[in-house]
């Protein structure tokens, strides 16, 4: 894909991830914040997945769970994405070679498809599970799938330092 | 026994030998670190944003503190096994270590506040939040980023 490796050039040279790149604080304290706003957004998925998994606040409904706590993990995730396309702006042209990153980008991909389907599927009938004693299985395997996609996630995340 | 001596006796154990020779000890480790990171992470802030009316809350308090309080010990303890075998791979670079120092007094203080407010708020079968209780809910959400930004920052310094 010579046009997107181009593009990827172009970007890092340009002089906004020029900046970025060489500056002494500026990129230490994005990559700071995108590490440390992991928490908002997986800890937040966490404490959902774990509810749809019947392991804690098995008593309260899943749907009252679910939203009161996912526009926290919006928070997270707009904090990570901006701070990660302005990391991702700096070093573009690295980030195009390195395996991690792709993966990385992958299985954000799929974590993001998964909550997706799961919405349009069987959490349109939430209200008529949310206070059963067993969660049903597809909702079981959605949250089980995403905890293990955002445990990928934040592995290749850490494994793109070890590419560059 | 100073922490000087600590550390320095802890750098010839077999644990630490055994961390510094190991080509991914560090890298497997540091991944558990950050997993559990994000576990622990996502008890704290459950648990304080309730405090302060925000999140879960129309759940009781109570209910919330006993719902995660499992998960906020077993993530921690795996901090701590985690951070301890990672300080095993130069424990006398860490003991140098001004963010490190920083961390480690910050997350001493983040414990004891955080599991008074835990406890306090596991009990507390009224719905009314105490006012030194947001206080504190506050002052966790601080010493727990103060923890982070300090432990990033060894790695910088």
């Amino acid at each position: 894909m010579h046009l997107l490796l181009h593009f990827c050039q172009w970007l890092c040279h340009t002089s906004l991830g020029t900046a970025i790149r060489e500056s002494t604080y500026v990129y230490p304290i994005i990559e700071t914040i995108h590490t440390l706003a992991t928490v908002l957004l997986v800890g937040t998925v966490v404490i959902v997945d774990l509810r749809l998994l019947g392991l804690l606040l098995k008593r309260e409904p899943v749907s009252q769970i679910a939203g009161q706590l996912l526009p926290w993990t919006w928070l997270g995730f707009i904090i990570m994405l901006v701070t990660g396309l302005l990391l991702f702006w700096a070093e573009a042209e690295k980030m195009y070679g390195n395996p991690a990153f792709r993966i990385k980008l992958l299985l954000l991909l799929l974590a993001g498809l998964n909550p997706l389907i799961f919405h349009f599927t069987i959490y349109r009938r939430v209200s008529t599970w949310e206070l059963a004693p067993v969660t049903p299985t597809r909702a079981k395997a959605a949250a089980f799938l995403s905890l293990t996609l955002w445990s990928g996630i934040i592995i290749t995340g850490r494994a793109i330092a070890y590419f560059h | 026994m100073s922490f000087l001596h600590l550390f320095r006796w802890f750098s010839h154990t077999w644990l630490s030998c055994t961390m510094r020779d190991s080509t991914w000890g560090f890298a497997i480790v540091e991944v558990g670190h950050l997993l559990a990171l994000a576990i622990l992470g996502g008890t704290i802030l459950t648990l304080d944003l309730r405090l302060l009316g925000l999140g879960l809350k129309r759940q009781p308090a109570a209910s919330v503190a006993q719902a995660v309080y499992p998960l906020l010990l077993g993530s921690l303890t795996l901090m701590v096994v985690s951070g301890v075998l990672l300080v095993a791979t130069d424990p006398m670079k860490y003991y140098e270590s001004g963010p490190f120092r920083i961390k480690i007094l910050l997350l001493v203080i983040g414990i004891v506040v955080h599991f008074v407010i835990q406890i306090k708020t596991a009990k507390n079968k009224t719905e009314v939040i105490p006012v030194w209780t947001r206080g504190a809910a506050i002052l966790s959400l601080l010493l727990w980023l103060g923890v982070g930004v300090a432990g990033r920052a060894i790695g910088l310094v």
